[in-house]
């Protein structure tokens, strides 16, 4: 492997490590503001069971998160110092903003969200668990803004090889941005949502804590329902907006045709790079002219052939990641739809053939995330500025021995990292939210709290529960 | 503009030297506690602040990259391994930390895995300091290698801030903590301090034989750099002395160390700016050379700038939330069991 090559791994292992993180809490957290909501309102302790247990779920994967997205911050100039010193007058100064009005706040509320509990009112709480939702979803707006411009960059001028901004807003607001920013706000909040979704219905499959399950079905797939819909018009929004009118190259990798002229659609190809074709293919007819909105079977997709070899994507990458996000994404529809379907005829909480499937389902939405960013960045490549700065003119002038050792010390630490999370998951969900009923353990609220002060009544009485 | 730009660099460094330096010191410090519920206690204290402790090196790190882009292309990848294993620890700390604080029981291998972390994060942060002094080719504004040889400097400049930080740690654990945990943070922390002073001493001589000497040329700079080391021997002497001090007859003297250890951080990391403005990375990289376009640095110091007072209020609020004396019985862990006889009781 070559200097490039292991750069380049090291950066996608670590912004994979990353995002599955974010494809889960930022999600979670607004998740958790709504349920702190209900629960100040209504005081019925199952929302409180609800909170901190999800919670528990959202801290570790919280904090990997972020100790994984400083890291990329780092990679963008010790792996990438030439697109580091070239791009930083508009990237820099907007993960900067990133930083600021996100991580700062993220980060002063964070504490209290989750060892406040029962140190702080009511009133606190819930605001902490705002701002941290609105940290999570800030950050989300700009480095969609970051990865924009670097899809479909405007508002620059070059000078001594630096692009250098000219127009602000031109910069923020980037054709690519319009569209991806909608489409991965909405799949983050699927995403946590079909989680959440998963581990309540394993407790519904389980016949335990049905109270709390229930209802976090419940508020999970309403979410999933309607945002599913929503998600599959702004995708194929993206497709013919975004990667139609400014980066055809990545499309034609995304469809699988070397050749232009195939009115099919492509479900599963092996593509070989250097000989242009591909080796095994199979392709649903109509199909993909109907997908260009011609019913008449006639309109067909462009091939890869039609970009010049050394502009040119990876076609499996590509391929197989779009293919991962849409194969992942018809799976959320059925679980969408059928929530919809069971919830009309009041069998939502009843089906336990639907509840297993859920069960299997928890992570699709992280597998689409994924397979999206595959697609996105893949499909950019040979350019990591798209048709300004080569990827291989970007990366740092390292020695690969040194760069060799980090990419198998990330990919160590990620595995390690990756694995105990997974176990901590297992092991928090298998001893379950029994332990943070508030029957068991009271709200130490001041306010609500036997502890308290003031002489307030205590607010939990048994029958509430029972 | 540049140079309100650097100042605020600067202001971000040592922010997050104090803050997080602190914190790795708490951390470095588990590894020589044997005692398990006091272990426990100086991670739950960790817990509750190192994520906006961090955040300050992220906002460094941008904050270069924005305003000093060739800067953050040059001086990252000289610094390629040291920053390479700072972040190893940082990651396996902040994974470590919130897995061992919401488990009731957690593995061994977490809590030294925090500890180790800490170590060497903090060791990891001050090579990669020393390194600043070594030499780094630039052709063109691109980083084409850097000078080869035994890094004797940056290993001592590590040292000194490994014991540094656990200086600090052991400071905020004596302002934060009660009993016995307060008892040998004091008895520790004196000692800590006291080698810090020597090591610092060490490395302040031995930095005339690096790339990047010590620059007093002018009566200005010379007079600027003696204050401030004067400034940095007054606050260790203070935080040594009031480190065995009991608070029965000495009121301040719990705040006093971890005071005392803040003036000498920042009176120190002043001195070497002083001595070394405007050179950033030798022999030749400035702060006017690496310098970003006009339209970036108004970008930066209006919609960054502006939020730095509220950032600092954030940071504020959080630790005052968790202000006073951190009891072990507040942590949530053992609030179970505390509520299950306060349940019973009603």
């Amino acid at each position: 492997m070559s200097l490039i090559d292991l750069s380049r791994w090291q950066f996608a292992l670590t912004v994979c490590f990353h995002m599955t993180f974010p494809a889960i809490t930022v999600g979670m957290s607004v998740f958790l503001c709504v349920i702190y909501a209900m629960y100040w309102r209504t005081k019925k302790p199952v929302y409180l069971q609800m909170f901190r247990f999800w919670r528990r779920i959202f801290a570790v994967g919280f904090a990997l998160g972020v100790v994984a997205g400083e890291v990329i911050t780092f990679q963008m100039g010790l792996n990438w110092g030439i697109f580091g010193a070239k791009t930083g007058p508009i990237i820099g100064p907007i993960i900067g903003m990133e930083v600021v009005t996100a991580f700062f706040v993220e980060a002063g509320f964070i504490g209290i969200l989750l060892y406040g509990d029962g140190r702080v009112r009511h009133l606190t709480m819930f605001v902490s668990t705002v701002m941290v939702s609105i940290g999570t979803i800030l950050s989300t707006t700009w480095i969609l803004a970051a990865n924009s411009w670097m899809q479909t960059p405007q508002g620059y001028t070059v000078q001594n090889g630096q692009y250098v901004p000219t127009d602000w807003v031109a910069a923020i607001f980037t054709p690519a941005f319009a569209w991806r920013y909608p489409h991965m706000l909405l799949a983050v909040l699927i995403s946590g949502a079909i989680f959440i979704a998963g581990i309540s219905a394993y407790y519904l499959v389980k016949n335990r804590s049905k109270g709390f399950a229930r209802r976090s079905l419940s508020i999970a797939l309403g979410v999933a329902a309607l945002l599913v819909p929503v998600q599959l018009l702004v995708g194929d929004g993206l497709a013919g907006n975004v990667d139609v009118a400014y980066q055809p190259s990545k499309l034609e990798a995304i469809e699988g045709n070397w050749q232009n002229g195939n009115t099919g659609w492509v479900i599963f190809a092996i593509p070989d790079q250097a000989a242009a074709k591909n080796l095994v293919q199979i392709s649903v007819p109509w199909l993909g002219s109907a997908i260009a909105k011609d019913p008449t079977g006639k309109t067909a997709t462009p091939g890869l052939d039609n970009t010049p070899v050394n502009d040119r994507p990876d076609m499996a990458a590509t391929f197989w990641g779009f293919r991962a996000m849409f194969f992942a994404s018809l799976f959320l529809f059925a679980t969408a739809f059928m929530s919809v379907v069971l919830r009309l005829r009041g069998k939502l909480w009843e089906s336990r053939r639907f509840h297993k499937y859920v069960l299997w389902t928890t992570p699709i939405g992280i597998v689409a995330i994924l397979g999206g960013w595959v697609t996105s960045e893949a499909g950019r490549q040979p350019w990591v500025v798209f048709g300004l700065l080569r990827t291989s003119a970007a990366v740092s002038k390292l020695a690969p021995g040194t760069v060799l050792f980090s990419v198998i010390g990330f990919s160590l630490i990620y595995l390690i990292l990756l694995v105990a999370y997974i176990v901590y998951i297992v092991h928090t969900v298998k001893i379950g939210p029994e332990r943070d009923d508030p029957r068991v353990t009271a709200d130490l609220t001041p306010g609500a709290t036997v502890e308290s002060e003031s002489a307030a009544p205590v607010e939990l009485t048994p029958e509430v529960a029972r | 503009m540049t140079i309100i730009w650097f100042l605020v660099i600067l202001f971000c460094l040592i922010m997050y030297i104090v803050f997080d330096g602190y914190d790795l010191g708490i951390g470095v410090g588990t590894l020589f506690e044997r005692v398990p519920e006091r272990k426990r206690h100086m991670i739950e204290l960790v817990a509750t602040g190192w994520d906006g402790n961090e955040t300050w090196l992220i906002l460094l790190a941008v904050g270069l990259w924005g305003g000093f882009p060739l800067a953050f292309g040059v001086i990252l990848p000289h610094l390629y391994l040291p920053l390479i294993i700072a972040l190893f620890a940082l990651i396996v700390r902040g994974g470590s930390i919130e897995l061992i604080s919401q488990t009731e029981n957690p593995p061994q291998i977490l809590t030294w895995a925090f500890g180790i972390a800490s170590l060497v994060a903090a060791f990891a942060q001050g090579f990669a300091l020393g390194e600043l002094t070594s030499t780094a080719h630039v052709v063109d504004g691109v980083y084409t290698g850097s000078e080869g040889g035994f890094p004797w400097y940056p290993i001592v400049l590590g040292v000194t801030v490994a014991f540094g930080y656990t200086a600090l740690g052991y400071a905020y654990l004596k302002l934060k903590s009660e009993g016995e945990l307060r008892v040998s943070a004091a008895r520790r922390g004196g000692v800590v301090a006291v080698v810090t002073v020597v090591l610092g001493a060490v490395s302040l001589i031995s930095i005339a034989g690096t790339a990047a000497p010590l620059n007093l040329a002018t009566p200005g700079r010379a007079l600027t750099f003696w204050g401030l080391i004067v400034f940095a021997l007054v606050g260790a002497v203070t935080a040594a002395v009031n480190f065995r001090r009991r608070t029965d007859s000495h009121p301040t003297a719990d705040l006093l160390p971890f005071a005392g250890l803040v003036v000498t951080t920042v009176a120190t990391l002043l001195a070497f700016t002083v001595s070394h403005y405007p050179l950033l990375v030798p022999p030749s990289l400035t702060v006017n050379s690496a310098v970003g376009p006009y339209n970036t640095m108004v970008f930066l110091l209006v919609g960054i700038g502006l939020n730095i007072p509220l950032i600092i209020f954030y940071h504020w609020f959080a630790h005052r939330t968790f202000g006073g004396k951190f009891r072990v019985h507040e942590t949530p862990q053992a609030r179970t069991s505390i509520l299950t006889g306060a349940s019973n009781e009603r």
